[in-house]
This record gives C-alpha cells, sequence and structure tokens, in this order.
C-alpha cells in the first residue's frame, strides 16, 4: 500500500517536474546500446555490424521510451496539461474571442456571486440564535376582520399559551420604546424594547457582560433597571466595564445598568400591524411591565410574541394547542367573533418582507448568466466549425473521441475559470456598492458578506457555466466522421442545416430569456409609474416635515407638551416662507397605525365588530398644509378647544352613515369611548400608497396629546432657508429637544416606493444587458450563416435576385428564431404571473402595453442585428463570391 | 521462436532486484546480461523492456539511481538496492516460492487421465 501510494506521488512528480527527463532517459538508452555495441566490438565484430545488433538486441528504442513515459507520469495528468497547453494557445490565438468570453463570464459570475452573497445570508444562513428553527412568532388572527392579515398579541392570551400548551417551551412578549438618553454625548431618541427576562434567554443570547433581567424586575417599582447595547456603551461610556451596577438616566429617570447586549443582536420584532418585521437592532431594552388593566380577554392586541417549541414538538401541535386555549377568549369577553393565530418560523418574519424580491432578483441574474453561457456556446460552436478539419485529422491519427470531448471542455472551463475569478474579483468591488445603493428594505443586510459559501458556490457556478457552454460544441465536434471531414476541401468543411438549426434554437433561447426579462422591468416600471401617479388624497410638493419625539419627566405633563407643540407652531408659522403648518401624528404613506373601532350610540357590538378605523391627531391647519380636501364641514379650529369634535375620511363615515350624504352635526363615538360632534369629512388618503386608503378618524390633538408627533410645514415655491428655520424654531421651542431629520414629503413618498424603484433598476440593468447579449448572439449566427451563403448568394445575384430582394431574404431568415424566441418568452412570463403579482401595482403580469413595447424593442433590436450582415451580403459582388471558392 | 523462454511479466522486477542485491550497484545494461547469463541464455530479453521496470521499482523506492562511470569508461547510469528494495526483495522471493511451491504439487499430481 505504502509502496503504491508512493509510486502514485513519484509519477505525480513526473508529470510535474519534467525538462531533463526525456534528455536523461535518451543518454541512457544511447549508452545501454554503446556497451552492447563495445561487446561486440570487443569480440571482434565490425562496428557498424556491432552497432546493428546491439540495435535489434535491445528492441525498438522509440518504443521504449515511449512506454517509459507513459509510466513516468500520470498520463491523465499528462493529457490535461497538454489540453491546457493546447487551449492557452488557442486562446491567444483568438483574443477576441477570449476577452469577450471572459467579459462576459466575469460579468455574469460576479453578478450573480454579489446577489447570492446577498440572499445566502439574508434568506439562506440560519439566524445566529439558538435552535432557531423552534422559534416561532405568534401573532393573533381575527378571520371576521381580516382572514389573512393578523394582528398582534394580546398579553393575557399569550400568558396563557405559556401556562396551556405543553407543546411551547416558553412564550416571550416583546414591546417597542423610546428612550431619550443625555449622558456622554447630544441629546437623543433612541430605538428602545420592553422585553421579559426570559426573551434573551428564548434566543439564546447571553449578554456580554452584566446579566440579563429577573423576573421580580417585571413588576412596577422594581423595574429601573436597563441594558444597553455594544455600540451605546462604546459611544457613550467609552465602554467601561464598570458601567455595570451603576445608574444613567433616560427620559429623566434613573435606571441601573445590569447588562450589555452584544454587538450583533437584533430582535425580530412583531409587534407592528404587518406580519413581516425588520430585525431590529435595540439600542436599549427595558423590563417589559405589564399592567393589570392589560390582561383582559381581547383587549389591547399590540404587543409582538415569541414562542419556542419544546424540543421535539411540531408546530402543527403547537398551533393546535393554541387555538384551542385562543377559542375560549371570545366568549369570556362577550365576542361572537373566532379567535385563532398563526405562527411563523422566525427567519420568515424577518425576511418576509424581502424575500419574493430577492428570489426574483436572483432569478433575473441568474437568468443573464444563462444568455452569456448560451451566446458563448454559440460563439463557440462557429470556432469549432472552424476546427473540423484538425479535428477529423486528430481523430485519424488516433485521438479518441473522449479525448477530443476533453479537449473542448479544457478550453471552455480554462475560460470559464478565468471568467470565474475575474467575476469573484468583480464581485468583491460590487457588492459594497450594492449595499450602499440599495434602497431594498432588506433585513440582516449588514450580514451580508462574500465568505467561503459564496466563493463556493461561485466555484460551482463556473465550472457549471464552463461545461454548460462547452459541452454543446463538444458534442458537435466529436460527433462528425472524420472521413467525411477529410475528403471534403477546407472550404466547404462547414456545417450543415442540422448546425444551423442547432444556433438558431441557441438564439431563441437567448432572446426568449431576454423578452422575459425585459416585460419584467416593464412591468416594473409600469408598477411605479402607476404607483405614483395614485391619487394619495394629498400633496406632496413644497411641503417640509420633521418627528417632534417627547420623553422623560419633563413632558409627562400633557399640558407641558400641548404647550411645546403650541410654541413650535407658532414659531413655524412665523418664518417667512411658510405659509401654513400643522402636526399630526402618523404622515401618511408611512403605513396604517393605531386602529380603533368608532361606533354609534346604542350599538352594542363588542369592540372589535364594530367598524375599525386609523386614528390620527391632528393639530389647526393640518389639512390645508397637506392639501387634503374638506368634502364638507371644515377643519380644526382653535375654537374646538374644549369641545369634543371629531372629523371623518369619507370611508369612515359612509361605514357609520352608510344612507347619508352629509352627516357633518351628527354625532359618534371614538376610541375612548366618548361622544364626538362631526364637524367635517375629507377626501381619502392613502397610509401607503399601494393600498387603498383606510377609513381614518382624525381627533384634535389635544384631546389626548400625544409624545410624538409630526410636524409639517407648507412652504411658498422657493423658500430656500426654510429648513433651516425650521431647525431654529425647534431649537427655540426646547433648546433640549432632540432634532430629528427634516425631509420634504417627496423625499417621504419617495422612501416608501425606494424598494421598487431599486428592484426596478437592478432589473432594467439585467435586462440591458440580456438584449445586448442577445442581439450580439443574433448577430454573430446572421453574420455566419451570411458568409457560409456567400456562394449561394452570389448565385442568387448572378441570376439576377435584387439586393432588396436579398436583404428580406437574411432578415427573415434571421428573425426566425427571434420571433420564436420572442413567443415563448411571453408565454413563460404568462406562467410566471401568478408569482410576481406580489411585487406588481395595478399592472397585470399579462399586461398587452408592457409586452407590446418589449415585442418593438426585441424585433427592433433584431433587425438591426440582422441588418450589417444582410447588408453585407446585398453589396456581394457576384463575381468575386463565385470565385470565392 | 528459439527454445528460450519468454520472460514472465512480473518476474522481471524480482530478477532485477535479486540481480541487484547479489551484484551490487550495476547499469542497465550490466542488468541484462547478468540476467541473460544467470538464466544461460535461456532467457531472452529485449534489453528495452528492462526501463519502464527499472522505472517502476525506482518510483516505488526500491531501487535508487545514480549516473556513474562504467568499467570501460561510459557514462551510465547506475542503479542500487535500498533498504525498502531489500525488503520488498525478501516478500517477493517468499511468495515467488510459494507459488511454485503450489504449481509444483499440481505439476507433479498424479491423478487419472483423462
Amino acid at each position: 500500500m505504502k509502496r503504491t501510494l508512493r509510486r502514485v506521488w513519484n509519477r505525480l512528480l513526473g508529470s510535474v517536474r519534467r525538462p531533463n527527463a526525456d534528455s536523461d532517459l535518451a543518454e541512457e538508452l544511447e549508452s545501454h546500446v554503446q556497451l552492447l555495441a563495445d561487446e561486440s566490438i570487443r569480440r571482434g565484430v565490425p562496428p557498424e555490424e556491432a552497432y546493428r545488433r546491439a540495435r535489434l538486441r535491445f528492441g525498438s528504442i522509440e518504443a521504449t521510451k515511449e512506454s517509459y513515459r507513459e509510466q513516468r507520469g500520470l498520463p491523465a495528468l499528462d493529457h490535461i496539461a497538454q489540453d491546457l497547453r493546447y487551449s492557452f494557445r488557442a486562446m491567444r490565438k483568438n483574443r477576441g474571442f477570449a476577452a469577450v468570453a471572459i467579459l462576459s463570464l466575469a460579468i455574469g459570475i460576479g453578478s450573480n456571486a454579489a446577489i447570492f452573497s446577498v440572499v445566502n445570508s439574508v434568506l439562506l444562513r440560519p439566524l445566529p440564535f439558538e435552535e432557531p428553527d423552534r422559534i416561532f412568532a405568534v401573532r393573533e388572527l381575527v378571520p371576521q376582520i381580516n382572514p389573512r392579515e393578523s394582528i398582534p398579541v394580546n398579553p393575557l392570551h399569550a400568558q396563557e399559551w405559556a401556562k396551556q400548551c405543553p407543546s411551547l417551551e416558553q412564550v416571550a412578549l416583546m414591546a417597542g420604546a423610546r428612550a431619550q438618553i443625555t449622558a456622554g454625548g447630544e441629546p437623543a431618541s433612541i430605538l428602545s424594547a420592553r422585553i421579559p427576562h426570559n426573551l434573551l434567554g428564548l434566543f439564546g443570547v447571553a449578554p456580554v457582560l452584566g446579566r440579563t433581567f429577573l423576573r421580580e424586575e417585571e413588576q412596577e417599582g422594581k423595574n429601573r433597571v436597563v441594558m444597553i447595547s455594544e455600540p451605546l456603551w462604546r459611544s457613550r461610556f467609552n465602554a467601561d466595564p464598570s458601567l455595570i451596577g451603576k445608574t444613567i438616566v433616560l427620559n429623566d429617570q434613573n435606571f441601573q445598568v445590569v447588562g450589555i447586549i452584544p454587538e450583533w443582536f437584533r430582535l425580530p420584532f412583531g409587534g407592528g400591524m404587518e406580519a413581516t418585521a425588520p430585525n431590529v437592532p435595540f439600542e436599549i431594552l427595558f423590563p417589559l411591565v405589564i399592567g393589570k388593566d392589560q390582561l383582559r380577554p381581547m383587549g389591547n392586541f399590540n404587543y409582538g410574541a415569541v414562542a419556542k417549541l419544546r424540543r421535539g414538538a411540531t408546530v402543527e401541535q403547537a398551533l393546535a394547542e393554541i387555538n384551542v386555549v385562543q377559542a375560549r377568549f371570545p366568549a369570556q369577553a362577550g365576542s361572537k367573533m373566532d379567535l385563532k393565530a398563526t405562527m411563523i418560523p422566525v427567519q420568515e418574519l424577518v425576511t418576509g418582507r424581502a424575500r419574493l424580491g430577492l428570489w426574483m432578483l436572483a432569478g433575473s441574474v441568474g437568468a443573464v448568466l444563462l444568455i452569456v453561457c448560451i451566446n458563448l456556446a454559440n460563439l463557440f460552436l462557429s470556432r469549432i466549425a472552424s476546427r473540423k478539419r484538425e479535428a477529423a485529422i486528430r481523430t485519424a491519427l488516433g485521438a479518441s473521441r473522449g479525448r477530443q470531448f476533453r479537449l473542448v471542455l479544457t478550453e471552455s472551463l480554462l475560460l470559464a475559470l478565468t471568467g470565474g475569478a475575474l467575476g469573484v474579483l468583480l464581485a468583491s468591488w460590487l457588492l459594497p456598492l450594492l449595499l450602499t445603493a440599495t434602497t431594498m428594505d432588506i433585513p440582516r443586510l449588514h450580514e451580508v458578506k462574500l465568505d467561503s459559501t459564496v466563493l463556493g458556490f461561485s466555484f460551482g457556478l463556473t465550472v457549471l457555466t464552463g461545461l454548460l457552454f462547452g459541452t454543446l460544441p463538444a458534442w458537435r465536434l466529436t460527433r462528425n466522421d472524420p472521413q467525411e471531414a477529410l475528403r471534403a476541401g477546407s472550404h466547404t468543411v462547414t456545417e450543415g442545416r442540422g448546425g444551423l438549426r442547432l444556433r438558431q434554437g441557441l438564439i431563441s433561447m437567448e432572446v426568449g430569456l431576454s423578452a422575459v426579462l425585459l416585460i419584467l422591468a416593464g412591468l416594473f416600471a409600469g408598477s411605479l409609474t402607476r404607483l405614483l401617479e395614485v391619487d394619495k388624497g394629498f400633496d406632496v410638493q413644497h411641503i417640509l416635515t420633521t418627528d417632534i419625539r417627547l420623553s422623560g419627566s419633563r413632558y409627562s405633563n400633557a399640558g407641558d407638551r400641548e404647550k411645546l407643540f403650541e410654541r413650535v407652531l407658532a414659531k413655524v408659522r412665523a418664518i417667512p416662507g411658510v405659509q401654513t403648518a400643522g402636526l399630526v401624528t402618523a404622515l401618511p404613506s408611512k403605513g396604517e397605525t393605531w386602529v380603533d373601532p368608532i361606533y354609534l350610540e346604542g350599538d352594542t357590538r363588542p369592540g372589535l365588530e364594530r367598524p375599525l378605523v386609523n386614528n390620527r391627531f391632528a393639530s389647526t391647519g393640518y389639512f390645508q398644509t397637506m392639501n387634503i380636501a374638506l368634502r364638507h364641514g371644515r377643519g380644526f379650529e382653535e375654537s374646538d378647544r374644549g369641545r369634543s369634535v371629531g372629523i371623518l375620511s369619507e370611508k369612515a363615515a359612509k361605514l357609520l352613515w352608510p344612507g347619508e350624504s352629509n352627516p357633518v352635526g351628527r354625532s359618534f363615538i371614538g376610541g375612548d369611548d366618548k361622544h364626538k360632534v362631526l364637524v367635517g369629512i375629507t377626501a381619502d388618503v392613502r397610509a401607503s400608497l399601494q393600498n387603498e386608503a383606510p377609513p381614518t378618524v382624525y381627533y384634535p390633538y389635544w384631546q389626548s396629546v400625544p409624545s410624538g408627533v409630526y410636524l409639517v410645514a407648507r412652504t411658498s415655491a422657493n423658500a430656500g432657508g426654510a429648513e433651516s428655520a425650521l431647525r431654529a424654531a425647534l431649537r427655540e421651542g426646547d433648546p433640549q429637544l432632540p432634532i430629528r431629520p427634516i425631509h420634504t414629503m417627496e423625499e417621504v413618498v419617495d422612501q416608501s416606493v425606494a424598494q421598487r424603484r431599486f428592484q426596478l433598476t437592478l432589473v432594467t440593468v439585467f435586462a440591458a444587458s440580456a438584449l445586448l447579449v442577445a442581439s450580439l448572439g443574433i448577430y454573430g449566427v446572421v453574420a455566419y450563416s451570411v458568409a457560409r451563403r456567400r456562394n449561394e448568394i452570389g448565385i442568387r445575384m448572378a441570376l439576377g435576385a435584387q439586393r432588396s430582394q436579398l436583404l428580406g431574404l437574411v432578415i427573415r431568415q434571421g428573425m426566425i428564431p427571434v420571433v420564436i424566441g420572442l413567443g415563448s418568452g411571453v408565454v413563460v412570463t404568462f406562467l410566471l404571473g401568478r408569482v410576481i403579482r406580489g411585487l406588481l401595482f395595478g399592472v397585470q403580469p399579462g399586461d398587452p402595453l408592457t409586452i407590446a413595447v418589449v415585442a418593438g424593442v426585441l424585433l427592433t433590436v433584431g433587425v438591426l442585428a440582422c441588418l450589417i450582415p444582410a447588408g453585407r451580403a446585398a453589396r456581394t459582388d457576384a463575381i468575386a463570391a463565385l470565385r470565392f471558392e | 521462436m528459439s527454445n528460450k523462454t519468454e520472460v514472465w511479466q512480473g518476474t522481471l522486477a524480482l530478477m532485477v532486484l535479486k540481480t541487484l542485491n547479489a551484484m551490487g550497484p550495476q547499469h542497465g545494461y550490466g542488468i541484462a546480461r547478468r540476467i541473460e547469463q544467470t538464466s544461460e541464455n535461456l532467457l531472452s530479453i529485449n534489453h528495452g523492456t528492462l526501463y519502464p521496470v527499472l522505472l517502476k521499482l525506482e518510483q516505488e523506492g526500491s531501487i535508487a539511481s545514480e549516473w556513474g562511470m562504467s568499467e570501460n569508461n561510459r557514462r551510465a547510469k547506475f542503479y542500487r538496492i535500498t533498504k525498502t528494495g531489500q525488503k520488498q526483495l525478501a516478500a517477493e522471493v517468499k511468495q515467488w516460492e510459494q507459488a511454485t511451491e503450489i504449481v509444483a504439487r499440481f505439476v507433479t499430481m498424479k491423478g487419472i487421465k483423462a
């Protein structure tokens, strides 16, 4: 065994260390023959005869050398080396082809590697938690309200699940919060969460320093403890380890720091209205205290919840158990509704929103690479065709078909590997660019990197690519009959109709894939345009906005908050150039929030069965500033102070008074169970661009002064310094107030479509490159076929064919595969329709306009690509063409 | 062909090793001659066939080679047996003896002739 290994090793060396070996052997054999001859000469044989005998005795020197060589190295390895040398020579000889191939492969593989590293980190790599597949987000579901959209969790319900469901190991709630911090820097308002003692343990996350919360810290009075994130600890407290146990001031109150959370920790926060949640890097964690008043069945639903399954339990079991518990709550609350729950794998919760979009991008970029592959196969086929004679000679000289096959594959793999290496370099440069440019709402983006998995993927992809575009030409080359190829003269050794048809098939595939990408890009473009043109119900021009967040004991009093808001409003309204200004609790286009019921006197249905509407608290001047139309009545006025009033959107008014056209003056009951006099009805306003406007109720903000509002100010067309004036006004209102970024309303709306815009940009780039590659492919095939048919064209001309006829002939033939490809591309898009519908807005996957435009573009490009070679054919000089043979 | 015997595949290696073990370092020509002499010229080998065998043995580490001068002042490559080679030789000799013994038993076996 050892001997065999040693031999293999030495043969391996023999394959590598070559230079003197041959001359060495020659010398050795020569000396052997010499010695043999010497012997004969000594015996008196004449030298000439002695050498003859010696050679006879020795046997064939060449055969010896041959079998010696066979054994010296590893023949397979030697062949590869030979093939490689041959391929390098071929590449050098045909630099143009090599450059095109390597570059297009580099771009194809590079962009695939870049997109894959995003897909891998975001969708494929498990979250960095302990046993993430046992962790699920739980949300509640009231089928009568909306059978598809789940809502956040009621704390009492969650407590009961933990007690009664044997499949659940633990359940933890969480809620968002804001904390104002002043220590160690500018006052800032920081994203924070309230969590129970078991949440970090559930995720298997340990603090970097200190401890996590204790169970008793979930009680009011014992809850003045806090955990802060590593970055915050570093930036504001110089990473001082003695901070643990010390007291810091948050929201003007003292908290004892008990632990530091690791920097990478993100909380998959599921407490929002949507069933997906970004992985939030909360910087401050407070203990979650749940008051007795919140523990009512069917009461408030406003917590995120995660549950960890017991080992061995299945989700189905757990969900069934939860639903049994759920079924009891409505009856306890006197409601006739059903109550269910859904469980979402935590990974999906985090990536849900980005999933479809990312897969779509991955698919598109994969299609681009496929097109590149097909195109190279095509180019390679033409090159191979000119090598047929050479291949035939090789075969005739005894090269096996397998060997010839390998030779072609070696060349394609060599090209692919060079392209792939370049591609990975490209990706390493492209990826940071992509990550900074992206406006896609992609969670876990900070985790994205070019790691070994990506390198492995790229390598695999490279080899696959090389095989893909090498196999077909290799097969074509080795299939032919050497006799036939040799018998024919060198000029006429061209492929027959089969070869042309093969290439036309490839062109159809290229065009088909390009068509799919183009249609996709067209649909996205259409979606975006339509989204921006949608009747939003408000204006976006000349409006500046910022948000004001008040926290801490200085503003614990509603009166103090109101005074500050009024002070700021007065200062802002006094800015020259500001026409009107107002406050509101949630800006349009920022999504639906604060959903509460409204009802009429005498409605005995339980809360959730009453009309649910978005609640907004606004100041005077808000509707005017946003240019939200008043259908009836008026907006809020100073004289409404002390009165209980409300304004409804048209849809909300229809919910209460379906039959009445102008119910202004009547009264309804709001979320606080108090009577409100309806003073106005406004136009419907979209809460997010892609969704229909939700029914909305507006109350004057002073009825329940919020701690956070958005300030909006309408400026005159060219109010240049308005932004800094706005900042100054806020500063004057309260110098300690953290000032948040100021945006134009256009930016806010744009932000809400940024994801679509980014997707559109990428898909457009992919589609454009696909189109370019495909048009090169069309050109190549048509040019080749024209060159091949030069003779025939000459004859046609000699027989009197008009130039225009020839032009038509070439274009017609060139366009056949284009038309076939276009047709199949359209069919594929129809089939894809169901999948991509979720990414579209206001456009159907089979949108005839988009398809017509794409067809027009593709056909035009196709004709242009045919035109150059067709023109060449038409200019053919009949005599020259006939003499060409 | 004459009454000379062709060399069986595989046995040549054994002969080479044995020769080198008995005579010390030798060049290819010397080895070939020695084999012919030992077999009293009953065995005919094409001297060329020796070289692939030498290569194989060298790759296995059983022999080593070095350029030197022959007795009549010709440059030649000299082969010598290594420690590994001696071990291998011992093992192969044993194997060979066993094989021949078995074959001999069959050949000398007295049975019913068909």
